[in-house]
């Protein structure tokens, strides 16, 4: 039935409403179909396992947050949270990650065309050099940074030996530092996105521009960068919400002014014991989480609609 | 059916036709690695004119169709269009129009944004764009859908979508690269009388390269006949089909029975030539400069031949096969007399089907008749 209706209908609306059944009597419908009882009797062990390990410890984290130091109610651990140095730390917190991100996304948008134009064999071996970092343990990636960025490092040697202007900078303890480390970390997960996304593109559709009289800047920002979008979309927003939560990285590169959330609830659990606290700063960075995986489903609908008001003539 | 709902309208009375340009192209050449894709090929095109390169993969039409888009350099010679020299040219200075096989259309554009996009490039204003974007639509049925997603067409549909993103801006010439080959047989039919119809309307200069000779021979004022990187004959399919210069041309467009022998004397003031077949029999062919003696091969295509009673036609033989095709039916018939003889190919109306085994004769009209010197390549290479 529903599928005469969609080829019937002259131009279906990408939002068709659903026949308007009460709710209830579809819930009802649905329980009574066998495969759809069977589906849930499947589920069960995944449903369980995800309560046990997943729903219980968020559920206990949030009640913990919202108990006073008395056990009652309150609200005070979120307020602090939102006052003075707690709202500069998460306020930094978002700064960088947003530097991260845009960072990650700018290095990996030109490795990933690069790779993308090679020959297999190349590629296979590019990617290698992109993703075998990752597979070696963070704090060892740290510290190789530390040793190339530090004042005695093998950067600011080289650029000393050069006479770069202004050299030895300060690339460590600072910001520069933190969002370098943390772009090194992202860098693998954007590249690979945009890598996917890329190789999908069917490079005759650029031929196919410059057959109608497309040059290379436009072709670049009206059919390639359009194909890729989503991509750039998801590579964004799952490395700004990986970097809002990562603790190592920020905690040895960065200095004072770079403690970042993960290095707060840190501090607030292994030196005051304040557990409450901690729990209401995991919930924030849970809501941000939260908040970013709304951006990205924004930014989707926003594109389409931007899309089609191209059409509205 | 998904095509059902498109019903092609009149043109807009405003489109600007004849804006096709004659091209030529003269002496191209390129080879691959020591391996010469396409020979020194030259020709011309007129405006206004529907030329179809034919041959089989490898026959050098697709390299010479990218060399006039600009996809590929060629080694040496040149390509005039509307006479500017745009030999070494970009494809996107060239301003022609290029329909591809695969559609090519941009995913992330409405069919409208595809036939605009072109015109933007051009910074055509918007009103005139509107109006030109929606004539070309109406022209190709296409205006209930033009703010779907291609991937929401069917093949056929994306198909006269790129047709009209390549025709929206008036390039002097429209190339084609087999446009019909994904679609099934029923949809090409159509699509082909559509593709004619737009042709003429708007007088386009169109090159159309497809390996299918029924196409080329529904769609196309003229053919060049392509093999091995040269152009065995560029001529209408009128002449190609009755008038065939070589073996290939005559297999290729007809598969026509080779039939082998030697000319006989020339007697009795006849203005046809004689040929002696291996097989016996005298067939009579249309006149054309011969040496007597010589051995020859006489084509004729399955079409053209004509049954009679045994002992009355060039060749008498029996039945082998009869297989029904629709209306036709296609018959093969052992020679008798003569060593080796393949058999011959016939395509008879259905409801004169002789029987299997059955003895009979075989006649054709000496105009259909050609004759080639035995001493080219057999015809079954390359084809």
């Amino acid at each position: 039935m529903t599928m005469a209706g969609s080829v019937l209908a002259p131009n279906p609306a990408p939002a068709a409403a659903p026949s308007p059944a009460p709710r209830k009597q579809r819930t009802g419908r649905a329980l009574s179909d066998r495969r759809t009882r069977f589906g849930l009797l499947n589920a069960t062990p995944v449903v369980v396992y995800l309560l046990i390990l997943f729903i219980y410890p968020i559920f206990s984290t949030l009640m913990l947050s919202l108990k006073g130091e008395d056990g009652a109610f309150t609200l005070h651990w979120y307020t602090d949270a939102f006052r003075g140095a707690n709202l500069e730390i998460l306020l930094t917190t978002l700064r960088i990650s947003a530097e991260t991100s845009l960072l990650a996304l700018g290095i990996g948008f030109l490795l990933a065309s690069a790779i993308s134009r090679l020959k297999p064999l190349w590629a296979g071996l590019a990617m290698i050099v992109v993703v075998v970092p990752h597979f070696i343990s963070a704090l060892v990636r740290t510290y190789g940074w530390i040793i190339l960025l530090g004042d005695n490092g093998v950067v600011n040697n080289v650029l000393t030996d050069l006479h770069f202007p202004g050299a030895p900078f300060q690339l460590l303890y600072n910001e520069i530092g933190v969002v370098i480390g943390t772009t090194a970390v992202m860098l693998p997960y954007t590249v690979l996105l945009l890598y996917a996304v890329m190789k999908g593109i069917d490079r005759r559709l650029l031929a196919a521009a410059a057959s109608m009289g497309a040059g290379r800047i436009t072709i670049f920002r009206r059919v390639y960068v359009p194909l890729v979008a989503p991509g750039l979309v998801n590579a964004g927003v799952l490395s700004f919400i990986l970097c809002l939560g990562y603790y190592l990285t920020p905690a040895l590169m960065g200095g004072e002014k770079q403690t970042m959330v993960a290095s707060l609830i840190d501090e607030q659990v292994m030196k005051q014991n304040q557990w409450n606290g901690a729990s209401a700063l995991g919930i924030i960075l849970l809501l941000l989480t939260f908040a970013g995986l709304l951006l990205l489903k924004l930014l989707k609908s926003a594109g389409e609609a931007l899309r089609n008001r191209g059409t509205a003539s | 059916m998904p095509e059902t709902d498109v019903k092609p309208s009149p043109a807009a009375p405003t489109l600007v036709t004849g804006t096709g340009k004659p091209l030529s192209v003269t002496r191209l050449r390129k080879t691959y690695g020591g391996v010469t894709a396409v020979d020194e090929v030259s020709m011309e095109i007129a405006a206004g004119e529907f030329v179809t390169f034919l041959g089989a993969s490898g026959s050098g039409k697709t390299t010479t169709l990218m060399m006039i888009a600009g996809f590929c350099e060629p080694d040496s010679g040149s390509i005039v269009v509307g006479g500017r020299d745009v030999t070494r040219l970009a494809p996107q200075k060239r301003g022609l129009g290029f329909v591809f096989q695969q559609y090519l259309l941009f995913p992330h554009m409405t069919v409208w944004e595809n036939v605009a996009f072109p015109l933007q490039l051009r910074g055509v204003p918007k009103a005139e764009l509107r109006r030109r974007v929606g004539e070309t639509l109406e022209m190709a049925g296409l205006s209930a859908m033009a703010r779907r997603r291609p991937r929401e067409l069917s093949g056929g549909q994306q198909q006269r979508v790129a047709l009209c993103r390549a025709l929206v801006y008036r390039p002097p010439v429209i190339l084609m690269d087999e446009p019909l080959g994904a679609l099934d047989k029923k949809l090409r039919d159509q699509l082909q009388t559509e593709i004619k119809r737009i042709q003429q309307e708007l007088g386009l200069t169109v090159i159309y390269v497809t390996h299918d000779q029924e196409e080329a021979l529904v769609l196309s004022d003229r053919i060049a006949v392509m093999r091995d990187g040269r152009i065995d004959q560029f001529d209408t399919p009128q002449e190609l089909f009755e008038r065939p210069r070589t073996p290939f041309v005559a297999d290729f467009l007809g598969a026509a029975n080779f039939l082998p022998g030697h000319l006989e004397e020339r007697s009795d003031g006849d203005a046809h030539i004689l040929v002696r077949l291996d097989t016996g029999g005298l067939l009579r062919a249309r006149p054309q400069a011969a040496a007597g003696g010589a051995r020859v091969r006489a084509a004729v295509q399955p079409g053209r031949l004509a049954l009679c009673p045994p002992g009355d036609g060039f060749c008498t033989g029996t039945v082998e096969t009869v297989t029904y095709v629709g209306t036709l039916v296609r018959v093969t018939v052992r020679p008798l007399g003569g060593a080796n003889t393949e058999p011959v190919r016939l395509e008879l109306p259905a409801g004169r089907a002789p029987a299997l085994g059955e003895r009979i004769g075989l006649a054709a009209d000496p105009a259909d008749v050609s004759v080639f010197p035995d001493v080219l390549p057999d015809p079954e290479h390359g084809g």
